[in-house]
């Protein structure tokens, strides 16, 4: 039993120094960094490059990368991104970080070049690794090293926090940074330092990683997913509680196994799973023991509260002191005429073209998903990508084997994702917007590892024949079909969105106390726009796999999901017609990239969706709604200009009012 | 200027015994308090008195360590602030806590629908109803309140634009759009100007005159307090040290104490 116990040591202890890192950046800045990952990879990456690639020695090679450009890239990404987070919802602090996640892998691909690093990478210790015998357990030099750092992390992380000056200033920061900033302490220093310590942490995990886990970004994100689980049973604050979970994960990863027949499909599924039942356990032991999970409740003063954010997504201050709400994100008009362009493509594009747009407009339905539950419904759901694999897969599974015709597969794809839905949005009622976005990351997750990796669905790796329905069997009738569709949700959601519905569900977003003095409920509000979020993303799922041929699990991995949120935030959440665009740009400019520009361009488009995330930061209404804004306003401008020279003409001043009316913005804004 | 109560049976609001604690604070310490139909009751004391906190457990956002609440006879200690709310109980808050993205007249339609309607909250999306006109006796009750309340001129705006003053009268406005028989009033006249402040003094009169609806206003103007209610409790580190009208709440060494010295009924007290 003991060298299992030694053994599961070493990934626990990768576990609690991201932990570590996760918990103390929350601690001092309220944001849980999504990028913690692949910015472990990142450095990771770099050091592999010193090291292996140059010729570095391991010192240098680790001083530089980890010492030096961990901390030199805490203090860039706190100027250049997470200042702009602290009083932003947490809808952006996830989509900004889930950005820089996205972009971090392929410039490293960039930076470091685009070679394939097969089974476990060079760490800190020479190659190969000594080996020595603990308790009977083979333990490498590598792996005693991670043993050093967590116990280095432990004594010198609580010994800072708990005794130093620097610590007392930090920890003040976690109670009250308002307070904290007007006795005198600057906190931008404070979370200079934090984000310092925080990327050196990670660059860390990232070299201590690379010789157990490999040098594979998606890897490096899932070890990451694993440590959420740790900080969730640490509620997100406490450091020692965290290390502890982190290390008992890793152990029971070794021992478990034990237990289990050896070389079955249950024991394989279960083991990558375990760090997500640890996290669904306890976040059931908090729900039952304190009836709910809020990630702000219990911090901050009367004055941090004063300059929060209110309410949900998609409010933010802008450069002038504006607050800007999405009241109408891009306007009836510019949808309109976005729409009909789209539907003239299919006549101007072939070949391959016609296929990407079709595979395009298909994930402009499963956006839409998006749209309303993160859009309308206000929940940061990260696990969209499960629905549309329900979806799909039954597809597959209805149309493919069992002879179904395929819009009848497709409809009931879709409401086999509504239960999953409704399940999900009243089981997470009670739990804070970051809580959600952890939960439904791990639902998904979990859903990856047990349902849909069985071999009924992989058909080794091949996935599931699906063909396009009878009577639109070319890709350009199929693109009408999947418009058609787009189309009828897109009036289902504006007529939501006008209706009592669309009233509740927003009063229900800004302000619960609110809506449950005037008798909303809530739990129906949420649970309902969860189940049809469910049902769209369901159906967009089925026709991803129609479109292209082939219902398989790796084309809706949860992973995948990350980007597909950053570009639907980035072109907007609560617009229609910024789905379809996102739906377009995830499938046309990749396409552009792979066909017309050089090879390494290809890491460009995943870069350009990363860095549109991060400016969400800036611009929380997504790109084209502020397009759409800004033509309002000139248009405004104009109307103003040509009342000024009619006697009865309406003033300047009275147009910038109605202008600020209709769309929520200040009159300095519309000026 | 002072409505007052006739004697009812049946309070439309009853406390008894009200005791939360907030880990080692109590907050409030068997607090009893009486709301009688077609009233407006007052409720005064210092900062932390337990103010708030009464309206939290009244209004079923904060659950009570002891006692119960009866609503129109109906206990209801343990139910949801939407059953409270589907009973007639409506109330607003000292921050305002308004839905951001809605304009004003938006408020007072979604909180009408909520309490008549209910049906349209999940069948709306499903029907064209949205596209046709709200039925008249919907038009006329918003419009009504939106007058009554100083806001017709403002119907369209978003609520994240209005100052303070005008986001109080809108919570005012949603809370009676709600079909209450009775609503929790946070000190609505803060932040409000004297012409405002008085205009809402008359308006909140009226509903109880005409629409028979009792109200139980918190409010740190105590003499706006005494010349508006006919009963009034003072509450002090969480218990009720004085009950009953304007004169022997004036008279009331109790509540002087509880001032510290403060001349808590402005220039018009004794």
């Amino acid at each position: 039993m003991l060298q299992y116990v030694i053994a599961g040591l070493a990934l626990g202890g990768l576990y609690a120094i991201a932990a570590s890192g996760l918990v103390v950046t929350y601690l001092s800045s309220g944001i849980l960094n999504f990028a913690f990952g692949s910015t472990a990879y990142f450095i990771a990456r770099f050091f592999y490059f010193l090291n292996t690639q140059h010729g570095w020695g391991i010192a240098p090679a680790a001083l530089v990368a980890v010492g030096l450009a961990g901390p030199a890239l805490g203090v860039l990404f706190y100027f250049a991104l997470f200042r702009f987070l602290t009083l932003s919802s947490t809808l952006i602090k996830v989509v900004a970080t889930l950005g820089l996640s996205l972009m971090l892998p392929y410039l490293a691909t960039l930076l470091f070049g685009n070679i394939s690093i097969l089974g476990k990478a060079p760490g800190l210790a020479p190659e190969p690794p000594k080996v020595f015998h603990v308790f009977g357990a083979p333990v490498t030099m590598n792996e005693i090293f991670v043993f050093i750092f967590v116990v280095l992390v432990v004594v010198v992380g609580a010994g800072v926090l708990r005794y130093t000056d620097v610590g007392l200033r930090v920890r003040a920061m976690v109670d009250s940074p308002a307070m904290t900033s007007l006795s005198g302490t600057n906190p931008t220093a404070v979370s200079v330092g934090v984000w310092a310590v925080s990327i050196f942490l990670a660059g860390l995990v990232g070299v201590l990683s690379a010789p157990i886990i490999g040098l594979d970004a998606t890897d490096f994100t899932y070890l990451m997913a694993a440590a959420f689980a740790a900080v969730i049973a640490a509620q997100l604050r406490n450091l020692t509680v965290a290390v502890v979970v982190g290390l008992l994960m890793g152990i029971a990863g070794s021992v478990i196994p034990q237990y289990l027949p050896p070389n079955s499909p249950f024991t394989q599924a279960v083991i990558p799973s375990i760090p997500f039942v640890v996290m669904a356990v306890f976040l059931i032991y908090f729900l039952v023991r304190r009836g709910r999970l809020i990630e702000t409740e219990g911090t901050g003063g009367a004055l941090d509260r004063a300059i929060a954010v209110q309410g949900a997504e998609s409010a933010v201050k802008d450069e002038t002191g504006e607050v800007r709400l999405s009241s109408r994100p891009v306007g009836w008009v510019p949808s309109i005429l976005g729409f009909a362009v789209v539907c003239a493509l299919p006549f101007i594009l072939s070949g391959l073209w016609i296929g990407l747009l079709a595979t395009g407009v298909a994930y402009g339905v499963l956006f839409l998903g998006y749209t309303l539950v993160t859009g309308e419904g206000g929940m940061v759901w990260l696990c969209v990508p499960t629905f549309a694999a329900v979806g799909g897969l039954m597809t597959g599974q209805l149309a493919g084997l069992h002879g179904w015709p395929v819009l009848g597969a497709v409809v009931v794809g879709g409401l086999v994702a509504v239960p999953f839905g409704l399940i999900l949005g009243a089981l997470t009622i009670r739990l804070g917007n970051l809580y959600v976005a952890l939960v439904t990351l791990t639902f998904g997750l979990l859903m990856e590892n047990l349902v849909f990796s069985q071999e009924r669905f992989l058909n080794q790796g091949l996935g599931v024949t699906v063909l396009m329905p009878g009577f639109a069997t070319t890709p350009k009738a199929f693109t009408y079909l999947a418009l058609a569709i787009f189309a009828v949700i897109a009036v289902f959601i504006v007529n939501l969105r006008r209706s009592t519905t669309g009233m509740a569900l927003s009063a229900v977003r800004w302000s619960e106390p609110g809506a449950k003095t005037i008798g909303l409920s809530v739990l129906h509000m949420k649970v309902v726009t969860a189940g049809l979020a469910a049902f769209i993303a369901g159906i967009g799922g089925a026709l991803l796999a129609i479109s292209l041929g082939v219902a398989l699990p790796n084309n809706y991995a949860t992973l995948l999901g990350v980007a597909w949120l950053a570009v639907v935030v980035l072109c907007g959440i609560r617009s229609n017609i910024a789905a379809l665009v996102a739906g377009l740009m995830t499938t046309l400019l990749p396409g552009v990239a792979e066909n017309y520009l050089p090879a390494w361009f290809q890491q460009i488009p995943p870069i350009l969706f990363g860095l549109g995330a991060i400016g969400i930061a800036r611009s929380p209404d997504g790109v084209l709604a502020d397009y759409a804004r800004q033509l309002r306003t000139l248009a405004a401008r104009g109307r103003a200009r040509r009342h000024r020279g009619s006697p009865q003409g309406m003033a300047p001043a009275e147009a910038g009012l109605e202008l600020s009316a209709a769309d929520g913005l200040g009159p300095k804004v519309a000026r | 200027m002072t409505a007052v109560a006739e004697p009812a049976a049946t309070p439309v609001l009853e406390a008894a015994g009200i005791r939360v604690r907030f880990g080692g604070l109590m907050a409030l310490d068997d607090v009893n308090l009486r709301v009688e139909a077609a009233s407006l009751t007052g409720l005064v004391g210092p900062n932390g008195a337990g103010k708030s906190t009464l309206f939290g457990v009244c209004s079923g956002l904060i659950k009570p360590n002891g006692g119960r609440v009866v609503l129109k006879g109906r206990e209801v200690t343990e139910a949801s602030p939407q059953v409270r709310a589907r009973l007639g109980l409506a109330r607003t808050f000292q921050q305002p806590e308004l839905f951001m993205g809605l304009t004003v007249r938006q408020h007072l339609t979604l909180a009408y629908r909520a309490s008549r309607a209910r049906r349209r909250l999940l069948t709306d999306m499903f029907t064209a109803a949205s596209l046709r006109r709200p039925g008249p006796e919907e038009t006329e009750r918003v419009d009504g309140l939106l007058e009554m309340l100083s806001l017709t001129d403002k119907a369209h705006r978003v609520v994240d634009v209005l100052p303070l003053g005008a986001t109080r009268l809108v919570e005012v406005g949603r809370a009676l759009a709600a079909n209450p028989s009775l609503v929790l009033l946070d000190e609505p006249l803060s932040g409000l100007d004297a012409t405002e402040s008085t205009q809402l003094a008359h308006a909140l009169l009226r509903v109880v005159d005409e629409e028979k609806i009792s109200l139980l206003l918190v409010e740190h103007d105590v003499a706006t307090v005494l010349r508006l209610c006919g009963h009034i409790y003072v509450l002090d580190f969480g218990t009720v040290i004085a009950e009953g009208d304007a004169g022997a709440i004036r008279r009331d060494p109790a509540v002087r104490t509880a001032y510290l010295g403060d001349d808590p009924y402005g220039d018009d007290g004794t």
